[in-house]
């Protein structure tokens, strides 16, 4: 009889242990899609905005990063380590040279790894019109490496793929 | 890839045009550029270990000039040579009247190549 008992108390924690084990990686990655959704609307511009909004909202991207964060890009060359701080300085130049701004992430492929942290391969588009009325529109699949730094998901490296390389 | 697809077309792919065998130097082939709806076409011109470049326009693999009968518009390139890498092919479009700089094309590796249009 107390060996049933222990059985069936065995038995749920490890029911319970597996359900969690399912849980918290859904849980994580809709904490991840969160991140990528709140990157796409504070690059959203569609007007033009006071000084005190550009800055705030380029404090707001750089505020998604680590610090420092990897870039690797090789069309235009802008590999490199970051600061958060040079991160806020890249998004007040880009934020002024454009009128309208759009980033848009899709088909997010997110896969958990070691402990507090996360691969997602994606598809991302940004669409624009520069000051001068030049558009772009742009579509590339990017690799991103978020770690989860005190309770946020942050982005570590991110990695425009090169499909094509000449 | 005009003149061969023209801008707007629509078209499907044949995904299991290369599950039994391998594409062939001038097939054009489709290519996932991003995620899982984002595609290229594109032709094959080289294989992996195989040397590229373009000389006035001309196109030579392992230092031979490659007899191209689907292009139409003239092309003015000058590319050093380079070599095909591992596990990789070599595509281009076949609109190569602007610039080198403004055309994407270059060497992917073949499990980016997900089949062929069908048309």
């Amino acid at each position: 009889m107390v060996r049933i008992k222990f059985l069936l108390m065995g038995g749920i924690v490890l029911g319970l242990s597996l359900t969690l084990l399912l849980i918290y990686p859904q849980g994580e990655e809709k904490k991840i899609k969160k991140q990528f959704r709140l990157f796409s609307e504070l690059v959203l511009k569609d007007s033009e905005e006071d000084s005190f909004t550009l800055l705030k909202k380029a404090k707001q991207i750089g505020s998604l990063f680590d610090d420092p964060c990897e870039l690797k890009m090789s069309d235009p060359p802008l590999s490199g380590s970051y600061s958060r701080e040079e991160i806020i300085s890249f998004a007040i130049r880009a934020r002024s040279h454009f009128s309208q701004l759009a980033l848009k992430f899709y088909d997010l492929n997110i896969g958990l790894f070691q402990e507090g942290m996360a691969r997602v391969v994606l598809t991302s588009r940004l669409i624009g019109r520069s000051t001068s009325g030049e558009g772009i529109d742009e579509v590339r699949e990017l690799e991103c490496l978020l770690e989860k730094i005190e309770k946020k998901w942050l982005f570590k490296q991110v990695e425009v793929v090169e499909v094509l390389k000449k | 890839m005009e003149p061969t697809y023209s801008n707007g077309e629509f078209n499907f792919c044949w995904r299991l045009r290369y599950l039994l065998s391998e594409p062939k130097r001038f097939d054009v082939v489709v290519v996932r550029f991003a995620g899982t709806r984002i595609m290229l076409l594109k032709r094959v011109i080289a294989f992996e270990g195989e040397e590229v470049k373009f000389y006035e326009g001309k196109l030579f693999i392992n230092g031979q000039k490659l007899d191209e009968p689907y292009l139409r518009y003239p092309c003015y390139w000058n590319l050093p040579p380079r070599r095909v890498e591992k596990g990789c092919l070599y595509l281009i479009g076949d609109n190569r009247s602007m610039p080198i700089e403004d055309h994407y094309f270059g060497q992917t590796l073949k499990s980016r190549v997900i089949g062929s249009p069908i048309w």
